[in-house]
């Protein structure tokens, strides 16, 4: 049985002889970390990413089975990104850049945290007609044929899932706007918003059709969100639901022509407000669930919506910075949810900085064994 | 009579235009100052900040109630200067050091102006030596630190330690918040108060200069 079999077979409650060891990549400092401690090779420290060679490589050094988010898509994204351009060189050490989302933000040269947004440029029609739209025009050369006609012919002997990235419905255009220009925009011009959501919904639902009609084996679909934080979503789940749930579920709805009926989503944050959205147009995979650091929970939502809700994730990571009791804690709170059927567990997140390379390993070991 | 609450109104629906021209009006019609921003604009952002904490509205109904306070405090502004009215107190905000998050802390120093505090935004990735000076010079009594990764939140022990071996600590109560922040965290810091959202932040800054 390949990874590809394993993870069907969880998913869709059949038998498979062991969970599969799944991960959602790490953060650079801590491959830094562990370079420096001698654990890996110092070049796998850079330029590591989701499914990539040296992600692959590092797999097999630490005993995991394979990155959940090893994803694949045409650019269904601005195209061409707005240039990086460092706009100020602030007194402070702070720089003043535009971003490929054309939003201006500070960053520090060398930190790794997130950057603060600073300004937006996605205003009001003017901006969107002259700036935005033309960049979200569909246009052949958005699907790279070569690329697709390579995963069909390799199709029969990949062994590990692969998934097709839907793109984002809402937390893209959250990006391009900032969380305070979403929320003007929101009072400002309404009918504005809408377009914007439709207009880049159509875009990368139109790259995923194209890009279907070429090849279609994966073993999953995907989406980014990333719209909701500690306290709940960052917008209405009403209007969440009024602005992006025809867009899931048309995009779903042509998967799933295609016979792919996993289709998860990874938003950070305490996510259950906007489950009913999701789950009722045709998302049915929670990723990554956070507890660790939100507090996100999958049992609840499988209580919810029953055994058609499916989860990715839930292990805290947390626990690699701590010791082998505490990852004892969460492999045995795995277990108890691997049991309900239709769930893999995953650290909650990125692998963090000061995590321990023996209990991450012994984490991959060890998930292996648990009884299904 | 005065329209108190229909300013607190649109200000709660984030109607800044508006707002602005009603406080305008009320001022000119001989409303106090004092009177529009207590029995009015802090009132509304406090009924805002009791829903948010329901959710029963979310982030961008607050950051739209909060431009319309600012409309609203712009014009007022020069008049309670005129009629000697000060800020209740003063706080010091920022993310510390290592962490570039902002909306979080945003959301808070917007909801603690909403009550009548001065506050003095230092941003984000903040050192303690920063923050400590920004207490001395602005005579802070609050001092608000946000952190949203679990890789700075220990960096909110060492401000605490910083404050208090500058001689302040007597001076400033200091809050601390973010996603990984928990209550037991603040009390093993030494943080006077751990707040779960910027609605609540903004009450309990309220309540240390009651």
């Amino acid at each position: 049985m390949n990874h590809r079999e394993r993870v069907k077979q969880i998913l869709h409650y059949g038998k498979a002889d062991r969970m599969p060891a799944v991960h959602f990549g790490y953060w650079d400092e801590l491959l830094v970390e562990w370079a420096e401690q001698g654990h890996i090779p110092a070049d796998l420290a850079r330029g590591l990413w989701d499914g990539n060679e040296k992600d692959r490589e590092l797999d097999k050094i630490i005993g995991w089975d394979f990155n959940w988010y090893t994803t694949t898509s045409g650019s269904i994204r601005l195209d061409p990104a707005f240039p990086r351009v460092v706009l100020e060189e602030l007194p402070d050490g702070f720089l003043r850049v535009q971003n490929p989302e054309g939003l201006i933000e500070r960053v520090r040269p060398g930190a790794s945290s997130i950057p603060a947004e600073d300004d937006y440029q996605l205003k009001d029609r003017e901006a969107f007609e002259k700036l935005y739209l033309p960049k979200m025009q569909w246009k052949e050369e958005r699907i790279n044929r070569a690329h697709f006609e390579k995963l069909k012919a390799e199709d029969s002997i990949r062994e590990n899932p692969l998934g097709l990235h839907l793109g984002s419905v809402f937390g893209e255009i959250r990006n391009m706007l900032s969380v305070i220009g979403m929320s003007y925009l929101m009072c400002d011009d309404y009918d504005l918003l809408v377009d914007i959501v439709d207009t880049y919904a159509e875009l990368q639902f139109k790259c995923a059709e194209e890009s279907l009609k070429i090849y279609s084996g994966y073993d999953f679909a995907h989406y980014w969100e990333d719209i909701c934080f500690t306290n709940g979503p960052l917008l209405s789940p009403m209007m969440f639901e009024e602005l992006c749930a025809k867009h899931y579920k048309k995009r779903n709805e042509l998967v799933r022509d295609y016979g792919i009926d996993v289709i998860s989503l990874d938003c950070d944050g305490v996510t259950k407000a906007l489950l009913p959205t999701w789950f009722e147009n045709g998302v049915n995979t929670m990723f990554p669930i956070e507890i660790g650091t939100w507090g996100d929970q999958f049992a609840p939502a499988r209580d919810t919506f029953g055994k058609g809700m499916l989860g990715v994730g839930g292990m805290d990571k947390t626990a690699f910075r701590k010791d082998k009791a505490a990852v004892d804690q969460e492999l045995s709170r795995m277990a108890k949810l691997a049991k309900m059927g239709g769930f893999i567990p995953c650290p909650d997140h990125r692998i963090m900085p000061g995590s321990k390379f023996e209990l991450v390993k012994y984490y991959a070991e060890e998930i292996k064994k648990i009884q299904l | 009579m005065a329209r108190f609450d229909e300013m607190s109104a649109l200000l709660q629906r984030g109607k800044a235009r508006d707002l602005a021209t009603m406080v305008q009006e009320e001022l000119a019609a001989g409303v106090p100052a004092k009177d529009i921003l207590e029995q009015s604009l802090i009132i509304g952002m406090g009924i805002v900040g009791d829903k948010f904490k329901r959710n029963e509205v979310f982030v961008p109904e607050v950051l739209i109630a909060a431009r319309a306070m600012n409309s609203a405090l712009t014009i007022l502004r020069p008049a309670l200067a005129d009629s000697g009215v000060e800020p209740i107190g003063t706080a010091v905000i920022c993310t510390v050091k290592g962490d570039l998050h902002d909306i979080g802390k945003n959301l808070v120093k917007m909801m603690i102006e909403g009550t009548g505090i001065n506050v003095i935004d230092l941003g984000v990735d903040c050192d303690k030596d920063k923050i400590v000076t920004a207490i001395k010079e602005n005579n802070a009594n609050v001092v608000c630190l946000s952190a949203l990764l679990t890789t700075t939140m220990g960096y909110q022990k060492e401000v605490i330690d910083a404050i208090v071996e500058a001689g302040l600590r007597d001076q400033v109560k200091i809050m601390v918040g973010g996603a990984p922040v928990t209550e037991d965290f603040a009390k093993e810091i030494g943080a006077d108060a751990y707040t779960p959202d910027a609605a609540s932040a903004a009450e309990t800054a309220r309540a240390f200069f009651a």
